[in-house]
């Protein structure tokens, strides 16, 4: 078998393309999962039954579904509902946030959570308001615990926008699995793809270790 | 607009087999990462340093890299290199095995260093052997601490399970894509799909939840 390891220069370009869309997917995704996961965390602890009832299913219905299914769901869904044609990299970046809203949602509920209650009545009891109390007290504390979780997000958000390949957003797994098809220079532009996936992906998992070193609470 | 769900009725015996082969390949998939997992786990703490430092970049590098690159890998590149074809259900069952047995092994290690280093120095003051100390003391107390992150790593591979429908292995994904595409019912299709999936794995999260709720008290020390 001869190999032609060229080809992998030869399309450097289309490469560099997708992983740049590789990026900004997941850094788009992560900047609308945050406050998304705060808005269903807030919805769950909500006194209207029908808010909070609506946070829980929301949580438990897209962490219990595969992403890739969410994907073409949404490819095709999407357009009907909303009446308007959405773009592969729209709708690959609306279900990569509902599922990334719903792991978030989770993350803030236990970071808030896993500070004891006495903390927060202690506070109020030194005449601090409940808005105080949170800010000052619960927030910082919990932030601590919230942040490695939330990079170890980041890494499995990262690796997950791969899925939306199958809707062909030109993103690195879409772009690479096409050059390959074009080219038949199978074994090349695969494991190429799985080399830039560890050169991207390999700081981001040290890095993450690194932060639960850094942050993680240990009893 | 309306729809039509009997798609779905006309072709529920193709989409079952879906189903079962979906039960079947996660099943085979986390029988064999835990025992690939808990070798090497066992490997990267115990082993020596020559094996470590191999093993530590094998997980690691599993931990960067996405499922769905390793699944094409195996089934498409693989055959190429080695000249060993793999059925789809085969090269989906070793490519999955492969990246869930480093996470495997990542519980187990964050399971054996959360038990405190006291208490092996204990054991070893009473004179037992290394593989005593693992065996009686560890283990025992790992495994309950190991119980939530390996129960939210099963929900993972039965969802990961749907990225093999991108090698054409036939599992409820698949054969999804399938009647939808044969019928032109894709929202029907898939958003049964998506309920069978979630009615799936819902129970499965709630039993490891239940289950660890009950047996929690042991792991603590």
């Amino acid at each position: 078998m001869t190999l032609d390891w060229n080809v992998v220069w030869q399309y450097r370009a289309d490469l560099a393309h997708g992983v740049l869309l590789t990026i900004a997917l997941t850094v788009a995704t992560m900047a609308i999962a945050v406050p998304g996961g705060i808005v269903v965390m807030l919805m769950r602890q909500s006194h209207v039954r029908a808010v909070s009832w609506a946070g829980t299913v929301f949580v438990e219905f897209f962490r219990n579904v595969p992403l890739i299914l969410l994907v073409y769901w949404a490819f095709y869904v999407l357009p009907i509902l909303a009446d308007v044609q959405f773009s592969a990299f729209a709708t690959g970046l609306v279900a990569m946030c509902l599922n990334v809203s719903a792991y978030n949602a989770e993350t803030f509920r236990a970071g808030v959570n896993s500070i004891r209650k006495g903390q927060l009545e202690a506070a109020m009891a030194m005449g601090m308001s409940r808005s105080q109390a949170m800010r000052k007290v619960i927030l910082p504390q919990a932030t601590r615990r919230i942040l490695p979780v939330l990079a170890s997000t980041w890494v499995s958000l990262f690796k997950d926008t791969s899925l939306v390949s199958v809707i062909a957003v030109g993103e690195l797994a879409h772009t690479a699995l096409q050059i390959r098809s074009q080219t038949f220079r199978v074994l090349e532009m695969l494991t190429a793809m799985a080399a830039i996936y560890w050169a991207l992906g390999y700081p981001q998992a040290k890095l993450v270790d690194w932060i639960h070193r850094k942050y993680g609470v240990t009893e | 607009m309306d729809f039509d769900f009997s798609p779905i009725f006309d072709n529920w015996g193709f989409l079952a087999q879906g189903l079962w082969i979906t039960i079947e390949l996660s099943v085979a998939t986390m029988v064999a990462a835990t025992l690939v997992g808990i070798a090497l786990g066992l490997g990267r703490i115990y082993g020596p340093a020559w094996l470590r430092v191999p093993l530590t970049f094998y997980v690691d590098s599993m931990r960067a890299i996405p499922v769905l690159v390793v699944l094409v890998w195996t089934f498409f590149a693989f055959p190429l290199l080695t000249g060993i074809t793999l059925p789809p259900f085969w090269a989906a069952l070793a490519a999955l095995t492969l990246h869930i047995a480093a996470f495997v092994s990542e519980i187990l290690r964050a399971g054996l260093a959360s038990i405190r280093p006291g208490q092996v120095r204990a054991a070893r003051a009473l004179g037992m052997s290394g593989a005593q100390i693992v065996r009686k003391i560890l283990f025992p107390q790992a495994v309950v601490r190991m119980l939530p992150a390996y129960g939210s790593l099963l929900s993972v591979t039965i969802k990961d399970t749907a990225i093999a429908s991108v090698i054409a292995v036939p599992e409820l994904m698949r054969q999804s894509e399938t009647i939808s595409a044969q019928t032109f019912r894709p929202i029907e299709v898939f958003t049964t799909a998506m309920l069978v999936y979630f009615l799936i794995l819902f129970p499965v999260t709630r039993a490891v939840e239940a289950f660890y709720r009950r047996v929690a008290h042991l792991g603590r020390s």
